[in-house]
């Protein structure tokens, strides 16, 4: 199952308004951008720390969250950190200063980012969407996508563990040609399994559109002002700093 | 009374041998019905024909008399009528969340979202998943997700629910569960249909039986006469059910009375042997 999925099915925050949650994430991104890194950025990725910790997310599971992007946030900050020259290979100029901005800056965005990932199923996040004016075909589409994912991530895992009980991953030969093997059989398993949803879906009566009710969470005016108290203490001091 | 009739179905998947071989089968209104048969023997073709999902090469489906039409409007009231649940339930489960799928179908009759809303509540309720409401299918274990499949379309309200295998994939426990929800619904007056080839199964919860071998109903009836049919059962590759051969074993030995019930139930073979060791 996917970390933030399983996150956001269990967050505390689950049942809270989208739009609770989007002006509190979104707020956090636009002043990770807007503010002078230090220590705006830093309040940034601070605040959303410890809101996802009030949220129920773990800080094991938070670093396991934001590693991959904080990786690839790494990996891009080295061309700004270093310098290579007729000298050879040394800091830049100054002294990695940009480098280490635009990593905290990167890195408290991605982190608001995935406050609201971690707190809000994505099934949420695609009715909200919707609610905003996308096409509810692109929301249908994307909320297929969604569920096929889990269950491909199934049928794969479940082939993955009849190959190894037969000695199919012995091996690195044996480990690509299973690996091989299993891509090229999930395709055709996806579309039977495409078809017979199709039949699934005609059984209660499909017109070519997947509508559903969806639970309806009111906003907390409560609510709203923490988010913008928040906002509002870190602009201050992000700029008074 | 007859509520649903198949008659001279016949059906071959492309390139493939025929599925249904001039099938007849009739369906009684309130009743129980178990359709046995070997596996790869047709049992979900012929649901899919009562379903109106396939169409058959010639024959006739019926309800209430009336001949199915296959015109887009004509099955879409015809599954207004006849609901489906197929034997994985990972066919059916599409939305975010258990309340959101259970929805689909009431929103396609066209009803008012407070109208659908409560039939939600009522399925999920009947199916004792409420609980289960806001969280995602791939989050259930495969019980959970038959029994969200089965809401699905119960909130349909079909006069008539077919069922694919329904205990299949479920454990004892499981099993359970889904046959009192399913029992439920039948005091309820919906008409269950549903293919097995647990022959104990069949004994335990139906009414009526009908044995399915070569694409033809081969023998129909109530469960006591058709399952104590063994030339009929070996037609169809099935054995008779055990509590059935005790109970009649019992009779013959004149051990229970030639007009008290016959034990369907585990509970009823303990207490026939209860009733013997005294």
């Amino acid at each position: 199952m996917i970390r933030t999925d399983r996150l956001a099915a269990a967050s505390r925050w689950k049942d809270k308004s989208l739009s609770e949650k989007a002006v509190t994430a979104l707020g956090l991104m636009g002043l990770a951008l807007a503010l002078p890194p230090f220590p705006g950025a830093l309040a940034v990725l601070v605040a959303a720390s410890l809101l996802a910790w009030r949220s129920g997310v773990g800080p094991a599971d938070w670093l396991a969250l934001l590693a991959p992007p904080a990786a690839f946030i790494a990996t891009g900050t080295v061309a700004l950190a270093v310098e290579i020259d007729a000298a050879g290979l040394h800091l830049a100029a100054d002294g990695g200063r940009a480098g280490l901005a635009v990593a905290l800056r990167a890195l408290a965005a991605v982190a608001a980012l995935l406050l609201l990932a971690a707190t809000t199923p994505t099934p949420a996040l695609i009715g909200g969407l919707r609610r905003l004016g996308l096409a509810p075909e692109l929301a249908e589409v994307a909320l297929a996508i969604y569920r096929f994912i889990f269950i491909l991530q199934d049928t794969a895992q479940t082939m993955h563990a009849v190959q190894a009980a037969r000695l199919g991953t012995v091996g690195w030969r044996r480990r690509i040609r299973s690996a091989g093997l299993l891509a090229a059989s999930l395709l055709p398993r996806a579309l039977d399994r495409a078809h017979r949803q199709e039949i699934g879906l005609a059984a209660r009566g499909f017109d070519g559109s997947l509508r559903t009710l969806s639970a309806h969470r009111p906003v907390s005016v409560w609510g709203l002002a923490r988010a913008a108290i928040l906002l509002v203490s870190i602009a201050g001091l992000g700029l008074a700093w | 009374m007859v509520i649903l009739e198949a008659c001279g179905l016949h059906y071959a998947y492309p390139g493939g041998a025929p599925a249904l071989a001039g099938l007849d089968l009739a369906v009684r209104r309130g009743r129980r019905l178990a359709i046995l048969g070997p596996n790869g023997a047709g049992k979900t073709t012929l649901l899919l024909h009562l379903n109106g999902t396939l169409e058959p090469k010639s024959g006739q489906v019926r309800i209430d008399g009336a001949a199915m039409a296959h015109g887009r409007a004509q099955r879409a009231s015809w599954r207004r009528r006849v609901g489906l649940v197929l034997q994985d339930p990972d066919d059916q489960l599409f939305a975010g969340t258990v309340a959101e799928d259970v929805s689909f179908g009431p929103l396609n009759l066209g009803l008012d979202e407070s109208v659908v809303a409560a039939r939600v509540a009522e399925a999920l309720e009947s199916l004792r998943i409420a609980d289960l409401a806001d969280r995602p299918p791939h989050m259930l274990s495969f019980g959970q997700k038959k029994r969200a499949a089965i809401a699905g379309a119960v909130a349909m309200r079909p006069d008539i629910l077919l069922l694919d295998e329904p205990s299949a994939g479920l454990d004892p426990f499981g099993t359970v569960h889904l046959l009192a929800a399913l029992d439920r619904l039948c005091q309820g007056g919906t008409t269950l249909v549903f293919t097995t080839h647990d022959v104990d199964l069949a004994w335990s919860w139906a009414d009526d039986v009908a044995l399915f071998a070569t694409g033809q109903v081969v023998r129909q009836g109530e469960a006591e006469t058709v399952l104590a049919d063994h030339q009929a059962l070996a037609a169809a590759h099935l054995k008779p059910p055990f509590l059935l051969e005790l109970g009649l074993k019992a009779r013959a030995l004149g051990l229970l009375a030639a007009d008290a019930p016959l034990p369907r139930k585990r509970a009823d073979g303990l207490a026939l042997l209860e009733g013997l060791a005294r």
